[in-house]
């Protein structure tokens, strides 16, 4: 198989074990379209005890506990918990933007998303991961299962940084494209000239139990310029000119601590949750680090 | 001198030209950048978008940049010019600082004294040493002292000419001339012009810093001094002093005391001082004098003697004068009065009964021992040690003389001092006494000596200065003449004769007189030294003293104004020396251990320190130094100060390049 070496490179078995063991977890109860291997916090019918709740006249008698009847002479209904499918979409950032970075943001990005996709291969859930410039035509199949993993993984692989598109353009397609509730990962590096805000704005109308994993490369944490430099960005190809001193890489330091806290700040207040990682961090590291801290996995 | 010494190639000028249209060129020039993709530019927009804001201030900085570097090539320039201001230098390399710290400059006609104006006028001068320049500090009084060798190590100079203290010592410029000669013309004595050479000499630039109060040098050969007075000091300067302080029994009423102050006035007018006397802190009397201007007055306070005794202890002299007084060093003096030491008198005579019953009479016994011996006891080691040691105060010789003077007063009768200074006549008879000098102490009270028989007596003849005591028809036969530090008297007839035949024959009645024991005691009292010893003679700051005890010892103590005890060892001669009167005021004088027993006072009494008037300084050949306030004019760079500046301006460009943060 072609595509072996790339999926090893992806998915490599170490992370694979490590992923077969978590769960996608919601914080938002989603009604699942097919029962999944999921514990729904939803009562309903499985074998799992969940909890006792008072008779109530028109309650279905088969779940009146009657042993319970027969010590307290009062009648009791148990619940039980209800097993479902969940909904979780990852969406990459393919802007020729993140194509910076050793490994390259966009490439940290496709691990991630293939990471967290594999998890919810495991537990029998709804796994689409799609990209900013995704059309229509070449949406992603929604894949379930884990026998899933390959085809996951040759859609990773064929995935390639697409035409400059914005943020809230391709937010704005997406949500088009999936009106269905779910967990959504959404893994971008949010520099946007137009701003993140109105795309963010589109997730939340979703309601969606939305990430936002923002990637920056390291040389856009910590720039390594000198000299007097017309920078180009590589979108546009807006041009800035800058003459590197001390004074001006704190400054720009600072403004971007001031964004990353901009956007943890918009994110928290609408009940989204931010992390900012930056792409030479390890992805493995971070799902059984701080994703399961922050409550995505367990 | 050109003040401006424009280099006279002209390439260095036209390089330098040029920058300056190259400086205001590249400012023309749009900088290249080097182009660099970045993932975004949105960061980096925002960081310099508010720097936009202040775009203009933006601007500024750059032109400040063109500003700081056009400045920058100007003052290399300005440098090139080799800019100098007319000022002031050392002539030579070599510089030696003569500052006096004698009496005088403790005077406080200048704020805060004399000693601090010259300690600033030697800091000047630490001031204007070249790089290479070096300096030797000597301190003077009447002794020189190096404060500091050849250095050009400026701090230590400073430190040491900070550190030099006042002195109550008079001054005496020579020594101090002749320690700094000796480092300026080494190799030669500084009194001999002629002398030859013998090491490479060292001209030096001779500073003496002083207020002038100091005799002339006129023998001293200056070389390769180049000496320049630096005076200190007010010209009009107000002081009174006291020159001269004793107190001793009057000569002619012995049952009074006399103490004396001479006042010496060295201001502009009259001043009047109120002089008040002290025994022992006590005030026992006061006087108010009036002193014209540059002259000399006198305070004679009389003190009556209850008891006959004269007192003990210290007196002081404190003057109060009106107005201003610039020295209060000579306003104090002070006389030490030691209780009378009872007189040591030897008595040598083959046998003079009238003699012997005089000398041991009540009166006698109280001020004197009185040891009698015979002719033979001259012959004697012992004696011979003790009269040259000094033992007796008063040798009286009966018809003998001694092999050399004793270190003592003596008393001749019918025989003659060793030596050549005294003659006598030929034995005359009867002589007439006509005449006795009834002022001298050993003739007071002693009348009507006219009314004694003498029947043979020779006249005396003593050396220069003689003072005849008796005077007969045929001459004077009895005269006193000083001998050293001590008095010789010379009767010209014997009381006893040995006859012919071995018989004594009495030669005069005067032992049936009453005037003889008055005489005998007169003697005993005058040349015994119990009232010439009452008073210690003053000594100066700075001198030393020969100090003695009552009895017999191997080390001594002093007690100094400042109730310092110095242990004092004898150093194989009679008496002990201390030489650390560098205080004015009463030293006592003791046993190890035990009470004061005697004092001696130390005084100022220096004319030269008292007059504060500035004056001229005369060394070798009698010309005058004129006091100089002037430096030698001289060429002070500035082109160092210039680099200097322009090392800061570049720091500051350097500085101001690194802060700026634009587009």
């Amino acid at each position: 198989m072609s595509s072996q070496p790339l999926s090893d490179d992806i998915l490599p078995p170490s992370l694979l074990a490590r992923l077969e063991r978590m769960e996608l977890v919601s914080r938002k109860i989603f009604r699942g379209r097919m029962k999944g291997e999921r514990k729904s916090r939803r009562k309903g019918q499985s074998v799992e005890f969940a909890d006792f709740r008072n008779y109530v006249a028109g309650d279905d008698l088969r779940f009146i506990d009657w042993n319970l009847y027969a010590r307290l002479d009062k009648m009791f209904l148990k619940l039980f918990l209800e097993e479902e499918d969940l909904h979780f979409y990852a969406l990459i950032d393919d802007s020729p933007s993140m194509q910076f970075g050793d490994p390259t943001k966009f490439r940290f990005a496709k691990q991630l998303a293939a990471s967290l996709a594999y998890v919810g291969l495991c537990r029998a859930d709804r796994v689409r991961v799609e990209s900013l410039s995704s059309t229509v035509r070449d949406r992603a199949p929604v894949l379930r299962g884990r026998a899933s993993r390959m085809r996951l993984v040759d859609q990773m692989n064929k995935m390639q940084p697409g035409e400059p598109i914005s943020l809230e353009q391709g937010v704005k397609n997406f949500c088009l494209r999936n009106g269905g509730k779910g967990i959504l990962v959404l893994i971008s590096d949010l520099m946007d000239k137009q701003g993140y805000e109105t795309a963010l704005r589109y997730l939340l109308a979703q309601e969606m139990d939305t990430y936002v994993i923002q990637v920056l490369a390291p040389e856009e944490i910590d720039p390594d310029l000198h000299g007097d430099l017309r920078l180009i960005d590589s979108e546009d190809a807006d041009a800035a000119e800058i003459t590197v001193s001390r004074p001006l890489l704190e400054k720009y330091r600072r403004t971007l601590s001031a964004f990353v806290d901009g956007a943890k700040e918009y994110c928290t207040r609408r009940g989204m949750t931010y992390l900012m990682s930056s792409s030479d961090r390890s992805v493995e590291d971070l799902v059984a680090g701080y994703l399961r801290q922050r409550g995505l996995v367990r | 001198m050109d003040y401006f010494n424009p280099i006279l190639s002209p390439w260095p000028w036209i390089v330098a030209g040029l920058a300056l249209p190259a400086i205001v060129a590249l400012y023309f020039l749009k900088l290249r950048r080097k182009p660099v993709e970045v993932p975004s530019t949105y960061l980096w927009s925002r960081t310099i978008e508010d720097l936009h804001v202040n775009s203009l201030w933006q601007r500024l900085r750059q032109s400040l940049l063109l500003f700081l570097q056009l400045l920058v090539i100007l003052l290399v320039l300005l440098a090139f010019l080799r800019p100098g201001v007319m000022g002031t230098k050392l002539l030579e390399s070599r510089v030696i600082i003569l500052l006096d710290n004698s009496a005088s400059m403790s005077a406080e006609d200048v704020s805060p004294s004399r000693l601090d104006a010259a300690k600033d006028r030697a800091l000047e001068i630490v001031e204007k040493l070249g790089p290479s320049d070096v300096a030797m500090v000597i301190a003077y009084s009447d002794e020189a002292q190096v404060v500091q060798e050849y250095t050009d190590n400026r701090s230590l100079l400073r430190q040491k000419i900070q550190a030099i203290e006042p002195t109550q010592r008079p001054s005496r410029l020579d020594e101090a001339l002749r320690a700094a000669s000796g480092l300026a013309n080494p190799g030669r004595s500084s009194a001999d012009a002629t002398d030859v050479q013998t090491a490479e000499a060292k001209p030096a630039e001779l500073f003496i810093v002083s207020d002038g109060g100091v005799a002339a040098v006129p023998d001293f050969a200056v070389g390769n001094l180049n000496p320049k007075f630096l005076q200190v000091g007010a010209e009009e300067a107000s002081n009174v002093g006291i020159l001269a302080f004793s107190a001793e029994r009057n000569v002619e009423k012995p049952q009074q005391f006399q103490i004396y102050g001479r006042l010496g006035n060295f201001s502009l007018e009259e001043k009047s001082v109120e002089a008040s006397l002290y025994l022992d802190d006590l005030l026992i009397d006061a006087r108010r004098a009036t002193v014209p201007p540059g002259e000399e007055g006198d305070v004679v306070f009389d003190m009556d003697l209850t008891d006959g005794r004269p007192p003990e202890g210290t007196l002081k002299l404190s003057l109060a004068p009106e107005g201003r007084d610039d020295l209060a060093l000579d306003n104090v003096a002070y006389a030490a009065l030691n209780p009378a030491r009872k007189a040591r008198v030897l008595f040598v005579t083959p046998g003079n009964g009238p003699w012997e019953l005089a000398l041991t009479t009540d009166a006698v016994a109280e001020i004197a021992d009185v040891e009698i011996g015979a002719p033979a006891l001259l012959e004697t080691k012992e004696h011979h040690l003790a009269a040259d040691e000094g033992r007796y105060d008063l040798i009286l010789y009966d018809r003998v003389s001694p092999v050399r003077p004793p270190q003592a007063n003596t008393f001749y009768i019918a025989s003659l001092p060793p030596g050549e200074q005294w003659n006598a006549g030929e034995l005359e008879g009867p002589p007439i006494l006509v005449d006795s000098d009834r002022a001298h102490p050993v003739m007071y009270l002693i009348d009507a000596l006219t009314n004694i028989a003498v029947a043979e007596a020779r006249t005396i003849e003593g050396p220069q200065g003689a003072r005849t005591l008796l005077e007969a028809d045929i001459g004077p036969v009895m005269q006193v003449a000083p001998r050293g530090g001590f008095e010789d008297v010379v009767l010209g007839f014997s009381f006893y004769d040995q006859g012919q035949g071995g018989e004594t024959l009495v030669n005069t009645d005067w032992p049936r007189k009453l005037s003889f024991p008055i005489f005998v005691q007169n003697l005993v009292g005058y040349l015994g030294g119990s009232r010439g010893a009452l008073v210690a003679n003053s000594v100066r700051p700075g001198e030393s003293t020969t100090v003695r005890v009552d009895v017999p010892a191997d080390r001594i103590e002093v007690v100094n104004p400042a109730n310092e005890v110095t242990p004092v060892e004898r150093r194989g001669e009679a008496s002990f020396i201390y030489p650390f009167t560098e205080r004015t005021g009463v030293y006592g004088i003791r046993l190890p251990g035990k009470e004061v027993q005697r004092r001696f006072a130390v005084n100022l009494f220096d004319p030269r320190e008292s007059d504060l008037t500035p004056s001229e300084l005369k060394i070798g050949g009698g010309e005058a130094i004129a006091a100089s306030a002037d430096w030698t004019p001289a060429r002070n760079e500035w082109w160092k100060w210039v680099v200097l500046a322009c090392l800061g301006l570049v720091i500051f460009e350097w500085w101001v390049y690194n802060r700026r943060v634009y587009l």
